[in-house]
């Protein structure tokens, strides 16, 4: 299927805070309501709503309500973190390509009640989690502290590499409004901070905001008469393994991505040479590190020197998080990264522009399971 | 509004279920014991009812414990309820001497967390998990002979 048959159109953001204060429900009608002006759109032209969730209550059929519609036609609530973002974009380009919806609303939502790294209530633990949760590992920044720790003992790599990964974000985010954590880094400062898990420092962890992002796509034809440039999904690959159990996936040192970067360039005839940008999920330093080498920017154990020199920013080889990504922008579960892609691909991210951005890669998970998808300015021919 | 201290609560209990009973059963017995294929012989961690190579039923049968650690962390700030006063602790992976990929998780105790290493041989060893009726295999270094 031709993804490019369907365009982005529409790109829509709160503010990300520490604390709103606010319901899922009311952040995300917020975005919503932006990305459809942004798009000279309106909720009454919205027909299909989808977004990822791990059951929080800012649901499709809440939220599309919320922002005035009486009923909703295509609507699905995957039940996902950051690993499934690039399935849900293009599950949202299918919608439209096969005529299930002609509008469709993809939103991510995260409040103060959603927060990943910490489990303070008496808990039961069923399925998989039941075995190793009742030992206090029950989180992911402990199941990828697991993966960066082989991957140094493997390659070499060290927590000066993941350091450089910190820094190269931090930089590109002060330079954004609206990123979260925008002091500057310098490897010192990286080196100072507490240790979270071994070894991982506070910094190689994503920044838990409240906030919501909103993207709206529709078909390529109609995309035409809107009011911004569209942005085209190229091409998106998924693949995850070990039945998606972290413990079990059988080299660490390498993530889902060696299973969708063959699949994803195979798919779209594209490598990592041409990519402009590249928003790489990063829930962990160490996320960026794995799946930047299986995607095929550098060899294995070679990112460190890579970001160390300048070959992930500006003027380098290619961008990588241009804004600061989750761990600096905030942790939008990703979604903020297409927001990024489109943004930048439409040339609008004024001192922050990538020049003559053509193309951009967007990673989405982690470890065992994850996807990626391909945008472009212009539609293949 | 009563105030709850969290520090106080007990870890995560597990949940067993069907497949996962004779596991839980052999810990309360003081015993490892992992699913296996009574056809092929293929172990299978997390258990199931039937192998997943060959479909034949499988079986609970005793294991030594023995292995090497795959991968380890050291977790150094609270992260999980009924370990907010344990920390630092010690999760290794450990890949069992039964079969290639064969992997077990647990805390690894009786050595200074500073110690514990990629390649490192442990074997696992029963002890009570607070909190309720369980036992929960955690590791401990052997000496190479
Ligand atoms: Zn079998």
């Amino acid at each position: 299927m031709d993804l490019s048959a369907s365009a982005i159109v529409g790109i829509g953001r709160t503010a990300y805070t520490r604390k709103s204060g606010r319901t899922g429900i009311s952040l995300a009608a917020e975005a919503i309501r932006a990305a459809l002006d942004d798009a000279g759109l309106s909720p009454s032209d919205v027909d299909g709503m989808t977004c990822f969730s791990t059951g929080d209550p800012a649901s499709p059929l809440r939220v599309s309500h919320a922002i005035g519609l009486d009923e909703i036609g295509w609507n699905v609530n995957t039940y996902a973190g950051g690993n499934q973002v690039a399935l849900v974009m293009a599950n949202a380009a299918s919608a439209i390509i096969t005529g299930q919806a002609e509008v469709v609303v993809v939103y991510r939502v995260l409040d103060s009640n959603v927060r990943y790294g910490k489990v303070t209530g008496a808990v039961e633990v069923g399925g998989f989690e039941q075995f190793a949760a009742p030992q206090g590992y029950m989180v992911p920044p402990q199941w990828f502290a697991m993966w960066a720790q082989r991957h140094q003992h493997v390659y070499g790599s060290t927590c000066e590499d993941l350091g450089a990964i910190a820094i190269n974000n931090r930089a590109h985010a002060v330079a954004n409004e609206h990123a979260i954590a925008r002091d500057p880094l310098t490897l010192e400062t990286y080196l100072e901070g507490r240790w979270i898990v071994e070894p991982f420092r506070v910094f190689d962890l994503a920044y838990e905001v409240d906030g919501a992002v909103a993207l709206v796509l529709t078909s390529a034809d109609r995309a035409k008469d809107l009011r911004h440039p569209p942005v085209y999904p190229i091409g998106a690959a998924e693949g995850t393994g070990a039945g998606g159990m972290p413990d079990l996936w059988s080299d660490q040192t390498s993530m889902y991505s060696r299973i969708v970067a063959p699949r994803l360039w195979a798919r779209t005839g594209l490598s990592a040479a041409d990519m402009d940008i590249a928003c790489m999920y990063d829930c962990f330093t160490y996320t960026v590190m794995a799946t930047f080498e299986d995607f095929g920017f550098c060899d294995k154990g070679e990112v460190g020197d890579y970001f160390r020199e300048g070959r992930a920013t500006y003027g380098g080889d290619v961008v990588v998080n241009p804004h600061g990504g989750l761990l600096s922008e905030g942790y939008l579960h990703g979604l903020n990264h297409h927001y990024e892609a489109v943004h930048q691909l439409r040339r609008e991210a004024g001192v922050r522009q990538v020049d003559d951005a053509e193309l951009a890669l967007v990673t989405a998970g982690a470890g065992p399971y994850g996807g990626a998808i391909v945008y472009g300015r212009e539609r293949p021919s | 509004m009563t105030t709850v201290d969290w520090s106080q609560l007990p870890p995560p209990q597990p949940l067993p279920d069907a497949d996962s009973a004779g596991f839980w059963q052999a810990t309360a017995n003081g015993e490892l014991r992992l699913c296996r294929c009574t056809n092929c012989g293929h172990w299978h961690h997390p258990p199931l009812e039937h192998c997943r190579r060959c479909a034949a039923p499988t079986a609970f049968e005793p294991v030594t414990g023995t292995g090497t650690i795959y991968t380890f962390i050291v977790q150094r700030q609270p992260a999980v309820v009924g370990y907010f006063d344990q920390v630092p602790y010690a999760v290794a992976i450990v890949e069992l001497d039964q079969q290639p990929g064969l992997r077990l998780t647990g805390r690894v105790v009786d050595v200074d967390i500073d110690e514990v290493r990629i390649g490192m041989r442990v074997a696992a060893r029963i002890e009570p998990l607070r909190g309720g009726e369980f036992q929960v295999p955690v590791f401990a270094p052997v000496a190479v002979v």
